[in-house]
């Protein structure tokens, strides 16, 4: 089965951070969350797909090269960015007739009773929207011309836990509407992901550090909370990373079943995605 | 690209009030002076500047990264920022021309007596002379802004115009120096024979280079 979007070996150096040898798929059907400190090159990334900035390496969207057939695979993509939008000075109207120009597939009532369903104002300025509410909008244009994809760059950042929520259930009606679609979502919000996504993708200085279903890192990834005479029990192979706390030793690993019966642990705790990305950042391994 | 010319003109909706007082104050100045080439030159050269300032409300809503992202190729949209130019100069000297005749022959009919004519090659050949100089303008602004942006653009697009003035002052400091005299007269009496063909032939060349220029930088571009 083809992959919504492939990426390999993908590149970018800037004078001041590189994008190194990027791979990763976003399988049809799945949501791919993309995550990673400010600055790690999620935004780069999808820069890259969208051919916003010139790379190095191959990346295909829908089976196709994303720069020899650029129209015809944008007529296929939703895209919400963070910063940027059509203007801020027209209205919702304004937009529905400036967006039908450009997408064949341009679903006009479904954009108006999403507005409606969403309470956007018609005839107010976009500048004047809150930002929960211009979130909906740009999240309401994306979707408008029903995409095959969706690729939203920190959509929930700086929203209330409300509008977040509300946010990710227009994901989750995208994706129930249709099984063939997929999204890319970008977010430092890991807990966001952990609702919605399907894989994980962590990058970190521009490298990626790990890609897994989030089922697994939730389910089979554990911490062990433990004194540090019983950390250097602990063989060094069974072990991702570990975290030297004031009165602990909290340790990560990817397998806690088998280390619980192995070691006869008592209990491993659940770690969040939050916690897993932090051991990766900040934690040690000998 | 029909989109992104729409979204522009929608953008400079908020010009419509500015336009009205800018007509007014046309008709007025046609009336006061009996002038026949004011409207086209000073409408025409508003609305040419009007348009670039498309390019603020693109910056400031930082539109360039979402417009890349719609189905449009690198081509079509610096296209559709010279169609919505080159439009404007246009439609900025017919319109002053139509005024101008309209307020003439307003004029005409309430002072029967006193009558004002109107030479319509030259009132041709002065509006294309104002369409013109904003042609420039535009020519040199566009490419400064896709390399430099709006606000650093429009100071890079000063210096040039300051070189360029400079430039046509060094030549006719040049011909004064060594004698050769420009007989206004000959040079009149050549406008109105080949004005209109050269001064045309002119604005179309500078747009075809500045569009290269443009479509080279904004191509390489990274947003």
């Amino acid at each position: 089965m083809t992959n919504a979007i492939d990426l390999k070996k993908v590149s970018k150096y800037y004078p001041d951070f590189k994008l190194q040898n990027i791979n990763f798929s976003v399988p049809k059907g799945a949501i791919v969350g993309l995550i990673g400190e400010n600055g790690a090159g999620k935004t780069t990334t999808i820069k890259s797909i969208l051919n916003i900035i010139k790379i190095e390496g191959n990346i295909t969207v829908l089976g196709k090269d994303h720069k020899d057939k650029e129209k015809e695979i944008k007529q296929e993509l939703g895209v919400v960015l963070d910063d940027s939008f059509l203007s801020e000075y027209l209205t919702a109207k304004a937009i529905n007739s400036i967006m039908k120009k450009f997408y064949h597939n341009w679903k006009e009532d479904q954009y108006y009773s999403y507005l409606k369903k969403f309470k956007i104002p018609l005839h107010k300025l976009i500048k004047d929207f809150s930002s929960g509410m211009k979130m909906k909008l740009k999240i309401i244009t994306a979707i408008s011309h029903q995409p095959q994809i969706l690729i939203l760059d920190e959509p929930t950042s700086g929203l209330d836990p409300i509008v977040r929520n509300e946010i990710l259930e227009m994901f989750r009606t995208y994706i129930l509407e249709d099984e063939t679609r997929s999204i890319l979502i970008s977010s430092h919000i890991t807990t966001d992901l952990e609702q919605i996504a399907d894989y994980i993708v962590f990058i970190h200085e521009g490298k990626i550090l790990f890609d897994l279903p989030t089922s697994q890192l939730l389910e089979n990834y554990g911490i062990i909370k433990c004194k540090e005479q019983d950390f250097h029990m602990i063989e060094k192979n069974d072990y991702l990373h570990y975290k030297k706390e004031k009165y602990q030793y909290e340790v990560l690993v990817d397998n806690k079943y088998e280390i619980q019966k192995k070691y006869k642990l008592k209990t491993i705790d659940k770690p969040t995605i939050e916690e897993i990305m932090l051991f990766y950042v900040k934690g040690e391994k000998e | 690209m029909k989109g992104l010319i729409k979204k522009d003109l929608l953008n400079l909706a908020s010009y419509k009030t500015t336009l009205l007082i800018l007509i007014i104050f046309c008709s007025i100045g046609i009336i006061g002076t009996e002038s026949v080439t004011i409207a086209p030159i000073v409408i025409a050269t508003i609305i040419g500047m009007i348009a670039l300032s498309t390019f603020n409300y693109d910056e400031s809503s930082k539109a360039d990264k979402f417009i890349l992202t719609l189905p449009l190729t690198r081509k079509e949209i610096v296209t559709s920022k010279y169609v919505l130019a080159i439009g404007s100069i246009i439609i900025g000297g017919l319109f002053g021309i139509i005024l101008t005749i309209i307020l003439t022959n307003f004029i005409n009919i309430i002072r029967p007596n006193d009558l004002i004519t109107i030479d319509y090659k030259s009132l041709c050949i002065t509006t294309l002379c104002g369409m013109f100089g904003i042609a420039l303008i535009q020519s040199i602004q566009i490419p400064s802004i896709y390399k430099w942006g709006a606000e650093k653009g429009r100071i890079q697009m000063f210096i040039l115009l300051f070189i360029i003035i400079l430039a046509i002052l060094g030549i006719s400091f040049f011909f004064t120096k060594f004698g050769f005299q420009i007989e206004e007269q000959q040079i009149e009496s050549f406008l109105n024979q080949f004005g209109v063909w050269i001064i045309s032939i002119l604005m179309l060349l500078m747009y075809l280079i500045s569009y290269h220029i443009s479509y080279k930088i904004f191509s390489k571009k990274d947003y």
